[in-house]
């Protein structure tokens, strides 16, 4: 696990810093989608890994960040890269707002809630909320990003930005794995009674992993504006929501897990496209015998770091 | 100045029918050694969880530094200096032991929300600062050698000191330690007192629950015996072993309460 940790992580940014030039358009395009849905599925590791709350409906937040980039860009006419302090923001609002009544539910009560939310997303989209949603279709013909005047097009420059939103992502949770907020995510992850007895308020903590999973999935949101230059309702059904929740299960909360996950989601179907529905079924068959074999994910969660000068002599831990 | 004192007064838990508390009064005074004793389910753990915060008590006050604290919440109440362990080992079992006692510097730490987002040197120094505290409590408790290991893997009896530890941690005034003597063999329950004494002699407040008699006779100043939720006997360890009351109710059915 250490060796992964030292050498998995260069090799797996040089490799993804050069691939695009590796890779026709086709699979150019493939690799964007694995880096967004990177970012939303990190962004789910958040709440659902971390915290250990069962939020089914990360698709909304990212949502919420797709559409507000489309809006202000195809309403108000403001540049791409200008939307995203918004696109962040909004939600991160939303996370704050509808997680602040729900946290306190168990479970399984919190995760219907979730659906809830996501449904009365899609169908607040579908139906064209204030005539800026574009109803079904959702909006299209929405500006390419551009940058200090130069726009860019090419699919290989809207990678790069992809990949530099991974690269923030990562680096935002490297920091929450090492910060107060991060461990009392954690905390009451592992039993919420002994966090509050300790003095930790958990409900604050719970909010808080909401909004920082929103902002994160919002500015994914941004970039998938970017690389469609579309949003459309079913892009942050429900069953997209499944998938991020499943990927987070499956992959185990630690980021090689969510970024296997991810991979085995998003991109291999791809890649077995020509077994057409096929692909799905072995699909079904490959999640169920990852949990049995794997019941903590593929990859499990390492808890954070403790600095080198606690550790004495050579009682390691796992 | 307020001397650090926690008073109950007639405190009364229901749970629906049953009055598992009953008008109880005890005073603890700074720097006592507090032990509370009773029968099983004669309502010790009750107490605790209502001066915790984790339940609130129907009736009567819990007055700690002279401020009402019934009603509060489990983390106000840590703010306050009031730390507890608890009788089932409640520790986050997949976490290391450093990891486990650095939760007791979570509210004792500067960082704010946005620390989570981005580090800046103060909150750097911050976290610095409070895992040397960690290292404290592990030299304190003899655990540096599990730092890194995972909790849960750990015998019982180190679980324990990594709970005593991960409470400590907090910098408490008053330590509430319920039955911590519970699944210790003979060698750790002695260490276990010289643990107490020595945190009796930092000037912590201590008030515990427990079971084993000798134990309670050995390191407890005072003592109030429960049974059925009532105050049947107060007063200092030798009193109270020749109270006619508390040997009827408790010593005299000690063999029941081996579990």
């Amino acid at each position: 696990m250490k060796e992964l940790q030292r050498f998995g992580y260069p090799i797996f940014f040089v490799v993804m810093a050069i691939l695009p030039h590796l890779l026709n358009s086709r699979w150019q395009a493939v690799a964007i989608t694995f880096l967004i849905f990177a970012v939303v599925a990190l962004s789910q590791d958040i709440v659902l890994g971390k915290s250990g709350m069962f939020n089914m409906g990360q698709a909304l937040f990212f949502g919420i960040g797709a559409y507000t980039t489309a809006i202000l860009n195809s309403q108000f006419g403001w540049p791409i890269l200008a939307t995203i302090p918004l696109a962040i923001l909004i939600p991160a609002v939303f996370g704050v707002l509808l997680a602040g009544p729900i946290v306190h539910l168990r479970g399984d009560y919190l995760l219907v809630t979730t659906i809830g939310f996501n449904i009365v997303f899609v169908q607040v989209v579908q139906n064209n909320l204030g005539g800026v949603t574009g109803g079904p279709n959702g909006i299209f013909g929405l500006d390419s990003l551009s940058f200090f005047g130069t726009d860019l097009i090419s699919q290989v420059s809207v990678y790069y930005f992809a990949f530099a939103v991974l690269m923030l992502t990562l680096w935002i949770m490297r920091n929450l794995e090492g910060s107060k907020p991060g461990r009392a995510l954690h905390y009451l992850r592992e039993d919420q009674l002994a966090a509050e007895s300790i003095g930790i308020n958990t409900r604050i903590y719970k909010i808080f992993a909401f909004a920082l999973g929103a902002g994160i999935a919002g500015l994914a949101g941004t970039v998938f504006v970017v690389q469609y230059s579309a949003v459309s309702p079913e892009a942050f059904n429900f069953i997209q929501s499944v998938l991020f929740f499943s990927i987070v299960i499956v992959g185990g909360s630690s980021v090689p897990g969510v970024l296997i996950g991810v991979f085995v989601m998003f991109v291999l179907p791809e890649i077995f496209r020509e077994f057409a529905t096929w692909r799905f079924f072995i699909f079904g068959f490959a999640m169920i015998a990852a949990m049995i074999l794997r019941p903590r994910g593929i990859i499990p969660a390492t808890f954070g770091k403790i600095p080198k000068f606690l550790i004495k002599e050579s009682n390691h831990g796992a | 100045m307020v001397r650090n004192e926690l008073i109950l007064t007639d405190v009364t838990k229901r749970f629906g029918g049953l009055t598992a508390v009953d008008a109880l009064s005890f005073k603890v005074e700074a720097g006592q050694i507090y032990g509370i004793i009773g029968p099983n389910g004669a309502g010790k753990t009750t107490v605790f969880n209502c001066i915790t915060g984790i339940y609130k008590s129907e009736e009567g006050s819990v007055n700690w530094r002279g401020e009402e604290i019934r009603g509060l919440t489990p983390y106000q109440i840590v703010d306050r200096g009031i730390v507890r362990t608890f009788q089932t080992i409640r520790l986050f079992s997949q976490m290391s032991v450093a990891e486990n006692i650095m939760s007791g510097r979570h509210i004792k730490s500067e960082q704010k929300l946005w620390h989570g987002i981005i580090h800046t040197p103060g909150s750097k120094r911050d976290e610095l600062a409070n895992w040397h505290r960690v290292e404290e409590q592990l030299d304190f408790f003899n655990l540096g050698r599990f730092a890194a290991t995972p909790v849960g893997s750990l015998p019982y009896g180190i679980q324990r000191r990594v709970e005593m530890a991960r409470a400590m941690a907090v910098d408490p005034t008053l330590l509430i330690l319920d039955e911590p003597a519970a699944g210790l063999n003979d060698k750790e329950t002695l260490e276990l007192l010289e643990t107490i004494f020595k945190i009796r002699d930092k000037g912590v407040t201590v008030l515990l629950i427990e079971h084993d008699m000798d134990m309670v006779m050995e390191v407890t100043d005072y003592l109030t015996v429960i049974n059925f939720g009532k105050k049947i006997a107060e007063g200092p360890p030798e009193e109270i072993q020749k109270n006619p009351a508390v040997i009827e109710a408790y010593l005299g059915s000690e063999d029941d309460d081996d579990e």
